[in-house]
């Protein structure tokens, strides 16, 4: 490591919600009201609270599981639900089928995005303030605005999937780095053409804008390979990396690569 | 109804209440869309040395979710304790 350091102040904090972990790191810079940075910190925590509680697939009175068992209709439960189900329509639509949570046996399951879609959220909290930058990494998904300091963005490496100790490359961040895999938790993604559990490639990164689109999109991508590189090339803003098994990695023109 | 991803815009058809098209909003690029094949776009890359997330500059790290369990074995949790 270069031996002069920039060691920046920041606040961190690790919060154990919807099943795994969530960090959150803020980069003041000249903000001092450390106080304030905290409270906001606590408000984005508990919106990743509200949102496990209506979409955990494993909290049985979940809003969500309710849905799913067909005791209640969309219009009764909360209006969030709504929100996200439109966006997985509109997801599926732009990743041409390969993000489908209407596919998955037992019922609509928005799981792909709804970390994304809650991280993004939380972030929304910090960036209530004029400070340098923050990011809320929801079990590698990443969100952020700014950067370390005034001048530079936040910079987010890509674990390698073959050597998950290890990373495959770096990207600059333009707000929303979404990882897909299945190398750390066993197989869970579901093809909605093949109907059954595969995935084309070993893992799959998503950047752009907005969190929850790239949580699905990396889903999708990861799911369908080279097809769905295709489709993300045509949303701007958007830009798509697949690391195959054999360590070979394909990507959109305008991926942030900067290493 | 229009969705705001960033700079791509999504244009969203709803009829009651369910969604019944999606289209991706009119593309700025001087006019011209082109619509290239994956093959001219895509590119391929060997494998390069691994890297070691302690020798690179980077704020975070993305990778395929993990469980509570998991976070202490990952590299985002390694990242953290080295105080990068």
């Amino acid at each position: 490591m270069d031996q002069v350091t920039n060691r920046v102040k920041t606040l961190y904090h690790e919060e154990h919600v919807m099943g795994t972990v969530v960090t959150f790191d803020v980069y003041p810079g000249e903000f001092s009201d450390e106080d304030l940075l905290r409270e906001s910190i606590e408000s984005a925590v508990t919106i990743l609270h509200d949102a496990d509680d209506v979409f955990s697939t494993w909290k049985s009175e979940s809003p969500l599981s309710r849905l799913r068992r067909g005791e209640i209709e969309l219009d009764q439960a909360p209006l969030v639900v709504r929100e996200v189900l439109d966006l997985c329509e509109v997801a599926r639509s732009l990743s041409n089928g390969w993000f489908d949570p209407w596919s998955i046996p037992g019922g609509v399951d928005p799981t792909g995005l709804v970390k994304g879609w809650a991280a993004q959220r939380a972030l929304e909290e910090l960036h209530r303030h004029a400070i340098d930058g923050a990011i809320v990494n929801a079990a590698g998904d990443v969100a952020s605005f700014g950067g370390p300091n005034g001048s530079s963005k936040f910079r987010v490496g890509i674990v390698n999937p073959a050597k998950p100790q290890t990373l495959a490359c770096i990207v600059q961040s333009p707000g929303a780095v979404a990882t897909s895999g299945e190398y750390e938790r066993g197989q869970h993604l579901y093809d909605p053409f093949a109907r059954t559990l595969a995935t084309r490639s070993a893992s799959a990164t998503v950047v752009g804008p907005k969190l929850g689109l790239a949580d699905a999109l990396a889903t999708a991508l990861v799911i369908g390979g080279r097809d769905v590189l295709g489709a993300i090339v045509e949303l701007q803003g958007y830009e798509g990396l697949i690391i195959e098994p054999d360590g070979s990695m394909r990507m959109t023109p305008a991926f942030p690569l900067v290493r | 109804m229009d969705y705001n991803f960033g700079i791509l815009s999504v244009k969203v058809q709803v009829t009651g209440t369910k969604i019944t098209n999606v289209s991706i909003g009119a593309i700025n690029d001087g006019g011209n869309f082109r619509s290239v094949s994956i093959d001219q776009q895509a590119i391929p890359l060997l494998e390069q040395e691994a890297m070691q997330a302690q020798s690179a500059n980077i704020q975070s790290i993305s990778g395929a979710s993990y469980t509570s369990a998991g976070f202490i074995q990952s590299l985002q949790s390694a990242l953290t304790q080295l105080g990068l």
